[in-house]
């Protein structure tokens, strides 16, 4: 079992007519994902990749029956009508690839989510792949590339960053592994989903051994692992790099890497390891490392 | 994007928080000319910069008179504080103040919404205040009217100053806003006499004025024309936008052209393991067109002093690597550099991409060692810093 998806989840497009959404399919689709259609305002009735195009998502799920999983390829600016739309429809879970949203209308979208108990992940997510089922968005690349990345296998992938999802995965192949499920979380300073959240369902997945995180200074997510551990709510090996040690020799508040990624006092790449550390959680001082950190329990 | 002081102030005054008296001086100004505005010789003399902790670092300076005010803009003008250069300063009437509070409202990661914060022990970092002494408020992010809660030890006056800060929070975009000190003067008054503002670079297209703000860096400097030009770059075609903007430069000697915002920070990391310095740290990301890559490379090539280059980034997942080689590629032929050079990158349309970087490699008869994910970003480092030595 991987988490998050299985052969049978079925899934829509929002944006679907654009050319990132039209490259969305054509990923999604390669690798077996059910993609049942897309959604675009005025272009109801055409046809994407063999799928259909609907007005709304209320319009494809009446017609389509449920849907387990949308994803958003819209500019930022409509962004928020995108989700709020899906969410209005009930659509378990919500993946966006859309960067640069404000932060006042991720913060929205989040809340109104919450009510209804739905997830997103994102935004700014390439969407998370479980190797041999299938894929949502465009992580892996050309499905070529994504056959010489992703194997099935126990270990579970939660990045910040979606190219350092694909490095760290390759790196987990290259050593003889392979991937459970491998999560681009996305960079932005609001996060849908959390590495918390996950590593609550990768506890349960039978499937993953252990887990890598790739993750970044700025932001406090990492210190809710920290209290997970404590709790006892994650067990199993974890090993983790956070990434802008550089950054200890730059100004408070400077922004490079991630939107997420500001630098603050007392959330800086050490301080993270170091509570990290307490907790026995493994610490990689490069990112190759992670995968000598976990082989042993692959 | 973060304010100057008198830049949030005047936010503030526009939803009618009330600030005190004051002008702003830029280098170069009339200092006379402008204070006599002020009516008065009693002021405070505030350094304009970036950062917090004015005070601490004596940036910020009580006069009466006309020459110590005039000594005191000259002095300001003269320093650095924390690093940051002073861009502009403030000379503000002085207050009669009673007490001095602190409020602010940011987003807080772990609950995912705005939290406004209050402490009466305002006018000293926040940080230092007793956790006893400080309350907290989750806002709700889709009500305009500030709800908030237990909140009736908060007289009616100061509910109304927060809810025209929550006004300026959701209609700004802001991703912080603070005041502190937020001082009640002798006369019963609420004045801001400071201001903190990080507006949401993100939300700059639903705010055309934004782009009257002056150009910025954090770095303790004036943003360097290498700086400014890329940001023009980024300028261009809305759908790009994003993917080419950002560069900033180091004291260092290894020109950087990094791919993707997660990898280029663990690469950063990477170069200070193997002891080689930054000139800049520049990525781009997404897919960004040849042009627009072509331009940002001339540009991180342009810098003078350069000993090597290093472009390094994942197995990309749908960067097009032909076409953003091809922007590189064109940056090559022009500047032709003789220092050592190291490619590692790998994804959609590799085999194409070396091949062009191969000819380029060959009719300039670059210095240039090439990889793909074989050999992993660390590695690659390694190896530059090997062929720079070996200089």
């Amino acid at each position: 079992m991987s988490i998050l998806l299985t052969k049978e989840t079925r899934v829509l497009i929002q944006g679907i007519t654009g050319k990132e959404g039209q490259k969305a399919a054509q990923s999604m689709l390669s690798y077996g994902t059910q993609v049942v259609g897309g959604v675009r305002p005025g272009k109801a009735g055409e046809m994407v990749e063999g799928r259909p195009v609907f007005n709304s998502v209320a319009d494809a799920k009446a017609e389509l029956g449920p849907i387990d999983i949308t994803t958003i390829y819209v500019p930022p600016f409509a962004a928020k009508e995108a989700f709020l739309e899906a969410i209005e429809s009930d659509i378990p879970l919500i993946n966006t690839i859309v960067e640069r949203i404000p932060i006042k209308d991720t913060a929205y979208c989040l809340a109104a989510a919450k009510e209804r108990g739905i997830r997103i992940i994102g935004p700014s997510s390439l969407g998370f792949i479980a190797p041999g089922i299938g894929r949502i968005g465009v992580v892996g690349g050309p499905k070529e590339l994504a056959d010489q990345i992703f194997q099935p296998g126990s270990i579970g992938i939660i990045s910040r960053s979606g190219g350092m999802t694909n490095e760290v995965s390759w790196q987990i192949r290259k050593a003889g592994m392979g991937q459970s499920t491998a999560v681009h979380v996305g960079g932005d300073l609001l996060m849908g989903t959390t590495y918390a959240d996950l590593l609550e369902m990768f506890e349960q997945d039978i499937q993953t051994r252990a887990v890598v995180i790739y993750g970044e200074h700025g932001g406090s997510y990492e210190f809710e692992i920290v209290n997970m551990i404590l709790q006892k709510r994650f067990t199993k090996p974890l090993a983790i790099y956070i990434g802008g040690k550089f950054t200890k020799v730059l100004p408070e508040g400077i922004n490079i890497g991630h939107a997420g990624a500001i630098v603050a006092r007392g959330q800086g790449a050490e301080e993270k390891s170091a509570a990290l550390a307490s907790v026995g959680v493994m610490i990689a001082q490069t990112y190759e490392d992670l995968v000598q950190l976990v082989q042993p329990y692959a | 994007m973060n304010l100057y002081e008198f830049e949030g102030k005047a936010l503030f005054e526009k939803y009618g928080i009330k600030i005190p008296k004051g002008v702003v001086i830029r280098r170069g100004d009339n200092v006379d000319s402008h204070f006599e505005s002020l009516n008065s010789f009693d002021v405070v003399v505030k350094a304009q910069v970036l950062s917090g902790k004015r005070g601490k670092n004596n940036a910020i300076r009580f006069c009466s008179g006309k020459d110590e005010i005039k000594e005191a803009v000259e002095d300001l003008f003269s320093m650095e504080v924390r690093g940051q250069y002073v861009a502009s300063v403030r000379i503000e009437e002085k207050l009669s103040i009673l007490s001095e509070h602190y409020v602010s409202i940011t987003y807080d990661t772990n609950a995912k919404q705005p939290v406004l914060i209050y402490s009466e022990e305002g006018g000293m970092d926040i940080e230092d205040v007793d956790e006893s002494k400080i309350y907290k408020c989750l806002l709700d992010i889709s009500n305009e009217k500030l709800e908030l809660k237990d909140a009736d030890f908060l007289g009616e006056s100061l509910q109304h100053i927060f809810q025209s800060l929550w006004n300026c929070f959701l209609k700004e975009d802001c991703r912080v806003v603070e005041i502190n000190p937020l001082v009640k003067t002798l006369e019963n008054a609420w004045v801001a006499a400071d201001a903190k503002i990080a507006l949401d670079d993100d939300a700059f297209f639903r705010h055309e004025d934004w782009e009257t703000f002056e150009p910025r860096t954090m770095m303790g400097r004036q943003p360097t024309d290498r700086e400014i030009a890329v940001q023009e770059i980024d300028k261009g075609e809305k759908y790009y936008q994003g993917t080419a903007g950002k560069y900033i430069e180091f004291d260092g000697d290894v020109a950087l052209i990094l791919n993707g915002g997660g990898a280029s920070i663990a690469n950063m990391d990477a170069l200070m393991d193997v002891g080689l310095q930054a000139a800049n740290y520049t990525e781009y990301s997404g897919n960004p067109p040849r042009e627009k890559v072509y331009q940002l490379a001339k540009i991180v090539l342009s810098k003078p002093g350069l000993r090597g280059l290093w472009m390094c980034g994942v197995v990309a997942n749908f960067t097009n690597m032909k076409e953003t080689f091809l922007g590189i590629i064109d940056a090559l032929d022009e500047v032709q550099p003789r220092y050592p050079i190291v490619v590692r990158r790998d994804g959609p349309e590799s085999a194409e991409a070396f091949a062009l970087v191969e000819e380029c490699k060959k009719r300039n008869s670059l210095n240039m060692q090439v990889f793909g994910k074989e050999t992993s970003m660390t590695e690659s480092a390694r190896i530059l810093a090997e062929a720079i030595h070996k200089q």
